[in-house]
């Protein structure tokens, strides 16, 4: 059977190879054209905050074409940056686009195509005695009082202001942070910065780590989350999912506009419905003007080489990408609490994977 | 002995037959491929130094030696130095030899030197290779969820209760920090403390022994006035070896530590060491100096861990004459 399997294989790829790209063909249970992608295996490396959204969405690419395996190794933004600019890699994935200066080596930024694979939101996870899940209400300037250690006392007049009717307790706050270099602490610092000059000023801007004023670190959102329930008084950032499986109590965040929001899939894209012409060099989306819009949101992006070397590999990359661009491929992001790519930014991503070429003509056969 | 030996071995033949002759040339084959292996690992060691320097030189050429009495850790900034780790590593190991010399010396004693219990040695032995196979993450595992609130709710307040005079036992315990670490350290050392010490005591000669309790010292007499101090330089060398583990140990530590680049006198604050920012940073370390400054961290971590080991072995060398440190 397996013999019989590789045999298939074989001869579809060399079939596919002689043509060198895909065809179209009408799919019988939606009635519209789908591209069928050339037989390739494909590999990523990069950010892990995506990982599980990329490993669910391949599995299921997998099996609707199996002549495409895609393997998504994570290893951090660090390693995916690197491991694609040795070309060890097919794509990188990052929580943050590449500066200039990390596309550099890779021949500059025109040289790549950066798309944006989903997107994310932070929420204020705390350990409070007496105070329920959604009770305690943040703004920017007391959560940056907190992280710059202005605010040290969970009844500070700061936050009881905010709340009125919650019992806040005269508890110290322990601050958790991420001791691991990450896309959620980039986020979370990039709101911090946008909401709070004296933490601009303080830290430097954001960053994946880090010089943290006070706090602790832990490894991981599972880390962080792990120590905010062990540590009465805790607070600490982390990942939308993560507070949702661990079921803890997070804060009512409020928005530019002046709105408490409990942060959801459908704020982050919400927020990120706010911006217009967002794109790898303007990729900022926190504290979004809107009602509804999750204040501490981001995107992830994946990167690739616009001028591919194998039309084969870039075919199948290409085909694969935009099909994780689209309601379909989304789906699978939105079962695991990340948001759906608001349709401006599938567009776009649209119209960077039109821009991939091999040997000087187009990859991608979706019009 | 030998002359029986003598007697059975025949007078070796003039010239050598052919079956010898291909016994010679076996010889040099596995010579050849011993001589290979021996030259690989030292092929390897080579490229491993220069493959970890090569690397760190953007942060070299950029910090100096500045690097090694910089407190900062800021990679927004791109401005970075090791003092906080070189330290947290330090002092987490010197509370894990604190921890660990006592007990791991006594069980040593026990196993090689107390006859009466001699039932409980099996089992003994039995749980210190259990200790020592015990995989690192998992004994990281365990602190997190069980030793952290322990040392939080009993053993720092405790601890603060009777020795808060002093400044190493002040401020609030949150469970992490410089002490659990330390603790933790100690748990995964001491099979190699005890190991090696055993086997130091062991190699004490009988007539030493013998002849102290002969002029009617007690057991604990000799055990104090003679094995102790004959055997002091291989202890001190199984110590160093096992001060060469705690300073690499990388992931039950990350787990404990707290993970903030600061220096204090206080035991229960958050630390950090040089495995440990390596492991948390490197994934997203994205730059030239800011990987750099990782590997480093390396170089002082790999100049640190090779410069105790050479010392321990040379000093259990000394003493054993044999290669038990390896074991």
């Amino acid at each position: 059977m397996k013999r019989v399997l590789i045999a298939l294989s074989l001869g579809a790829s060399v079939l596919l190879a002689a043509c060198g790209g895909s065809s179209v063909s009408n799919n019988p249970s939606t009635g519209g054209p789908t591209v069928v992608p050339p037989a390739a295996q494909l590999t990523g490396a990069g950010a892990t905050f995506p990982k599980p959204f990329y490993d669910a969405a391949n599995f299921a690419y997998n099996k609707k074409f199996s002549q495409v395996t895609i393997n998504y190794g994570g290893g951090g933004s660090g390693a995916g940056i690197s491991q694609l600019t040795k070309k060890t890699v097919d794509y990188g994935a990052s929580d943050v686009p590449l500066s200039a200066k990390e596309a550099a080596p890779m021949g500059g930024t025109d040289k790549v195509v950066q798309i944006a694979s989903t997107l994310g939101t932070v929420s204020m996870a705390y350990n409070l005695d007496g105070v329920a899940d959604g009770q305690l209400k943040l703004t920017g300037d007391t959560i940056a009082g907190i992280f710059l250690g202005k605010i040290t006392k969970w009844n500070d007049p700061a936050l009881a202001a905010d709340n009125s009717g919650v019992r806040l307790p005269t508890q110290d706050i322990h601050v958790i942070h991420r001791s691991d270099g990450s896309g959620t602490t980039y986020i979370f610092t990039d709101y911090l910065s946008s909401v709070s000059a004296d933490w601009k000023a303080k830290t430097g801007g954001p960053g994946k780590s880090i010089s943290w004023p006070l706090g602790d670190g832990a490894q991981g959102n599972a880390g962080v989350a792990t120590r905010i329930t062990q540590t009465p008084g805790a607070i600490g950032y982390v990942e939308l999912a993560y507070v949702l499986q661990t079921k803890m109590k997070q804060a009512a965040l409020k928005n530019r506009d002046g709105t408490f929001v409990i942060p959801t899939a459908a704020g982050a894209t919400a927020a990120a419905k706010q911006f217009v012409g967002t794109s790898p060099s303007q990729f900022s989306i926190v504290n979004a003007p809107g009602k509804d819009s999750a204040p501490i949101s981001g995107y992830s992006w994946i990167i690739l080489y616009k001028d591919q070397a194998d039309k084969t590999k870039g075919t199948a990359l290409v085909d694969y990408l935009y099909w994780l661009t689209t309601a379909e491929g989304q789906q699978y992001a939105v079962n695991l609490h990340y948001a759906a790519l608001p349709s401006s930014m599938a567009s776009f991503d649209l119209l960077a994977l039109k821009d991939v070429t091999s040997g000087g003509s187009a990859l991608l056969s979706v019009s | 002995m030998s002359k029986g030996t003598a007697e059975r071995v025949a007078p070796p033949p003039l010239v050598a037959t052919s079956r010898q002759r291909r016994l010679v040339d076996g010889d040099r084959v596995f010579l050849a491929i011993a001589y290979g292996a021996a030259a690989l690992i030292l092929l390897i060691a080579g490229i491993f130094i220069i493959a970890l320097f090569i690397p760190a030189l953007p942060a070299i050429t950029t910090f100096g030696l500045g690097f090694f009495v910089s407190r900062t850790w800021d990679p927004v900034r791109i401005q970075f130095g090791a003092l906080p780790a070189i330290y947290g590593t330090l002092v987490t190991s010197a509370i894990a030899l604190v921890i660990a010399f006592p007990i791991g010396l006594g069980a040593a004693l026990f196993l090689a030197e107390d006859a009466r219990l001699r039932f409980l040695r099996g089992p003994l032995s039995f749980a210190i290779e259990l200790l020592a196979g015990i995989p690192s993450v998992v004994i990281g595992l365990w602190a997190f969820f069980i030793l952290t609130p322990l040392m939080r709710d009993n053993v720092d307040p405790f601890l603060n209760h009777t020795l808060g005079f002093l400044p190493l036992f002040q401020g609030s315990p949150s469970g992490y920090g410089f002490l659990t670490a330390g603790v933790v350290l100690a748990i995964m050392v001491l099979p190699i403390m005890i190991a090696l010490s055993r086997d130091v005591i062991r190699a004490v000669p009988r007539a030493l022994r013998e002849g102290s309790l002969a002029l009617g010292a007690t057991n604990a007499e000799t055990i104090w006035s003679v094995i102790l101090p004959y055997a002091r330089v291989g202890i001190t060398g199984a110590v160093l070896l096992s001060l060469g583990r705690a300073l690499g140990e990388t992931i039950a530590v990350t787990m404990v530590i707290g993970n903030r680049p600061q220096i204090t006198t206080s035991l229960f604050a958050s630390g950090y060491t040089l495995p440990s920012v390596i492991a948390n940073e490197f994934t997203e370390a994205v730059g030239d100096v800011y990987l750099g400054s990782l590997f480093y961290l390396g170089v002082v971590l790999v100049l640190i861990t090779i410069a105790v080991n050479v010392l321990a072995r040379l000093l259990v060398w000394r003493f054993t004459g044999s290669e038990t440190a390896s074991a």
